[in-house]
């Protein structure tokens, strides 16, 4: 009968609409698998976002858990305090992104790790409406006191903690408010004294003298001198091919020993000392003392500019051994110098991120301090920082002495083609059971001994407590 | 059978237990709890147990009632329904009272089908009559209608807004399932050849060819591709089932085919529709935005979902009606989306299982039509949000908002059903 071929193709029917259905839940297959995740981090696509949106960001705290950055309102993030603390806290902004800590920590600041995101609905188990808060490392006395003592001039400080590495203060000027950046932002970047940029991870100067006690350090490795060789400084030294260093402001040293010179910031000690190592130990001495490096994560740090050594002819690498010829650094560079001069010749891997807690006060991360390089030996270091604390006592640093608190220092005047000399000082402390290193340049500003030593001392008093 | 069919209902009700909890918990994540908030929050509340009681009435009448129905498919439709309302709830609660009490009309009106078995069998004398209804109801919109969406199939009755292409797909399934049975023997057998093609004399396809073409005809003016292709769809399967002869499907895929590319030459929006599938990503946040937001939800769904209630479906604009699948498979992931389209091929199947147990010719197509009706609406929405095909607006059955979707759902249901009893009846 009949019936049997109309089922025939009833089932015809139904087995290719059943196909269809099949190739069709192998495309989705596809889509859900394979292609998702180009889908899901596609620009276009705000999900992700809008996620982060529905999550209360957590809180930037500082060591004593002082609040740097915290949500008031859902979306709206409030600064304490201000300028001051603008390239620790970054910015957060839905129209102009994010830098800083609120940038580096974002994942932590909402509370999402990369394997929770993975787990899918299991996922908003663990998924908090609230952040987990980031605790820093910085000290919002000590970043205070460096932010005032720079007054709104250009410039940058870094203090570090150096038995740990962890950054007690990092300060950049000028600076802006990341209240109210959003606003200002056209403007800022109009600005010519570029108030974006970090000048204590980014700006690149020349070390001028500050670089003296590293390059005592090469003198002394390399046995080309020692304490008792007596130098006579006349003002001048002829560095060949008609050129010559010159003390500043003429002053003439007469007999000096190597500390005497350190003291004294005797250019022509150290122009002397460099052409007689030579262009190699001076590119290995710069290489030992972590020039070739920089540091990464939170601290995004710009690479130091190294002349090629090699086919320096001697005027520059005399001006090399006063930091002056190509030779650019960082701050951060600088004040790890002097982080290894005070820690037994031993430069422990700078960070700022202590922990990240969690709403209910779980740790869910803590950063251990890690040595990072050697830089010199243990009776150099020592040798050096003792000869750097004379600098302080009596030599070009006194601006930064503060009565029962060991500080030493070395004190730079780096000329550069932008105008008046940049005001350098580095050099350490001892307060209490921490010992600190600081790196201060004050741009433009003329002497180091006189801009910049009065804020290494403004910072000291801020953290002896 | 029995047991079982009633263990069918633990899926829905824990659907609607476990989504509609999930839901007041996300409202109170703080905790606080005040009566007449809470009070307000589950004005839906009496609705809800209206429907789950009307629902378990039924399926104790179909477990009881002599010669015993089809139990399965009418738990199939409640487990997708839940699915509707958790999802609706979920996107939009504005929306899920109404929802509730369109289901609660649409089971009504499955009863009253129930009731009308005999009657169903004497309709389908009044072929041509049914015929000239199916045309008249899809022709309304032209003349009454309203455009709501971008298309022109809405009708304003006082306070309902009526969608006469939801019902004109049931009268065009009465009269091919009667009309094929009628002449199934003059169609197939062929007296005339067109090159390869097998035709019978025109005079016997002129009714198929016009109700094809009308169909097509009126869903371009009227800008409503989905229920177009669904007609079309329809028409095209149900002949081949009644006569095997592929000439039939050549000739409906080449019409289709003039059809399509005169009215991407003609008609801008069938056009803009077209381009979007081709490339989306040339106007992203323009035409295309619904689509590429769709594609977006199914890929941050990805396997797992980001769980129900924490994705962002609601980017996708009318997401609670067309896009409703999108929304599934964001929120419960590829899992969710397998399992629903998982749903519908059992449906499908179950259909396809009482239809070959019919024993009578127009029974059997009536049955099958329904049942293509409902796998045809979910492949169409299924390919459209996922870019699978062109996108054509069309609701997902049983899982969508509109009332109108809802009860014309219920009446294939209740035509489904009915006609199961039927023919074990015939059995003995």
């Amino acid at each position: 009968m009949g019936n049997r071929t109309i089922k025939r193709y009833v089932l015809q029917v139904a087995a290719f609409l059943l196909i269809c259905l099949g190739v069709l839940s192998v495309y989705v297959v596809y889509l859900q698998s394979v292609a998702a995740d180009g889908l899901a981090k596609n620009p276009l696509n705000q999900r992700s976002a809008q996620a982060e949106a529905d999550i209360q960001r957590g809180s930037i705290l500082d060591s004593e858990g002082r609040a740097l950055a915290q949500s008031t309102q859902p979306g709206n993030r409030s600064y304490p305090m201000g300028e001051s603390m603008a390239f620790v806290t970054g910015y957060f902004s839905e129209e102009i992104g994010s830098s800083g800590i609120e940038g580096y920590a974002n994942r932590d600041l909402l509370g999402i790790t990369e394997e929770v995101m993975r787990m899918g609905p299991v996922a908003q188990l663990f998924q908090s409406s609230r952040g987990n808060d980031v605790c820093l490392t910085i000290d919002s006395d000590a970043q205070q006191a460096a932010f005032d003592g720079l007054a709104g001039r250009r410039g940058a400080v870094v203090v570090l903690d150096v038995d740990t590495g962890a950054v007690l203060a990092l300060v950049s000027s000028p600076s802006y408010d990341p209240n109210y950046l959003a606003g200002e932002w056209e403007a800022m970047l109009d600005r010519e004294d570029s108030p974006l940029l970090n000048r204590a991870l980014q700006g690149l100067y020349p070390p001028g003298s500050t670089i003296k006690p590293m390059i005592a350090d090469i003198a002394l490795e390399q046995g080309i001198t020692d304490d008792h060789e007596v130098f006579e400084c006349t003002g001048s030294l002829d560095v060949g091919g008609g050129s010559s260093i010159q003390e500043s402001h003429g002053e003439v040293h007469g007999d000096v020993h190597l500390e005497q010179a350190l003291v004294k910031s005797c250019n022509v000690t150290f122009g002397t000392l460099a052409m007689r190592m030579g262009a190699k130990p001076l590119k290995e001495g710069f290489q030992r003392f972590g020039f070739d490096k920089q540091t990464d994560g939170e601290l995004q740090e710009s690479a130091s500019h190294l002349p090629d050594f090699l086919s320096l002819d001697m005027g520059d690498i005399a001006q090399v051994g006063i930091g002056q010829s190509m030779l650019l650094v960082t701050p951060m560079r600088m004040a790890l110098l002097a982080a290894a001069m005070a820690n037994d010749g031993v430069v422990m891997k700078p960070y700022m991120v202590q922990q990240v807690v969690s709403p209910t006060g779980v740790i869910v991360k803590e950063h251990r301090p890690t040595k990072w390089f050697e830089a010199t030996t243990h009776s150099r270091a020592n040798l050096l920082n003792e000869w750097m604390e004379e600098v302080v006592q009596k030599g070009t640093g006194t601006a930064a002495k503060v009565s029962g608190v060991k500080v030493t220092g070395k004190t730079g005047t780096a000329e550069n083609p932008g105008g008046d000399d940049h005001a350098w000082f580095i050099g350490s402390a001892v307060i209490g059971s921490h010992r600190i290193a600081f790196s201060i340049i004050v741009e433009n500003s003329g002497g180091g001994g006189e801009e910049a030593a009065p804020i290494a001392r403004k910072i000291v008093l801020s953290l002896d407590k | 059978m029995n047991s079982k069919s009633w263990g069918l209902f633990a899926a829905p009700l824990g659907i609607l237990l476990l989504g509609l909890g999930v839901l007041f918990l996300k409202q109170h994540t703080n905790g606080v709890f005040s009566l007449p908030q809470v009070a307000q929050e589950f004005g839906y509340l009496p609705w809800l147990l209206a429907a789950i009681l009307l629902a378990a009435l039924i399926q104790a009448m179909l477990l009881h009632s002599r010669p015993q129905p089809d139990a399965w498919l009418f738990p199939c439709a409640m487990l997708l329904s839940s699915v509707g309302i958790v999802m609706i709830a979920r996107l939009k609660p504005a929306l899920l009272v109404p929802q509730i009490r369109w289901l609660i009309i649409g089971m009504l009106v499955f009863l009253a089908m129930l009731r009308m078995g005999n009657i169903l069998k004497k309709v389908t004398q009044y072929q041509y009559l049914i015929g000239l209804a199916c045309i008249f109801l899809l022709c309304l919109p032209i003349f009454l209608g309203t455009e709501i969406g971008g298309s022109r199939n809405w009708l304003l009755l006082g306070p309902f807004r009526v969608q006469p292409s939801e019902f004109g797909k049931i009268l065009l399934v009465f009269f091919l399932s009667a009309y094929l049975s009628d002449h199934r023997q003059v169609l197939s057998l062929p007296n005339f050849r067109l090159f390869f093609l097998q035709l019978p004399p025109l005079r016997f396809i002129a009714p198929l060819l016009l109700i094809w073409g009308i169909a097509i005809l009126m869903f371009v003016v009227q800008k409503d591709l989905g229920a177009a292709l669904l007609f079309f769809g329809i028409a095209v399967l149900m002949t081949y089932m009644a006569t095997g002869n592929k000439s039939y499907v050549f000739i409906a895929l080449l019409f289709f085919g003039v059809a399509a590319a005169v009215s991407y030459a003609l008609f801008g929006h069938v056009r803009v529709r077209f381009d979007i599938w081709l490339n989306p990503w040339q106007d992203p946040g323009g035409m295309a935005y619904q689509v590429v937001q769709s594609m977006f939800s199914f890929g941050s769904g990805g396997v797992w979902g980001t769980g129900f209630a924490h994705g962002h479906p609601e980017l996708i604009p009318e997401v609670h009606t067309d896009f409703i699948f999108a929304a599934v498979a964001e929120e419960l992931g590829l899992i969710g989306s397998l399992l629903l389209m998982l749903i519908y091929a059992l449906f499908f199947y179950e259909g396809i299982r009482i239809a070959l147990g019919c024993r009578e010719e127009g029974q059997i197509f009536l049955v099958a039509g329904c049942d293509i009706v409902f796998f045809l609406q979910a492949f169409i929405i299924i390919a459209g949000v996922t870019k699978f095909l062109p996108l054509t607006g069309i609701t997902l059955p049983f899982v969508s908002y509109g009332g109108s979707s809802i009860v014309s759902c219920f009446i294939l249901l209740g035509v489904m059903v009915s006609l199961s009893r039927k023919e074990r009846n015939a059995h003995g």
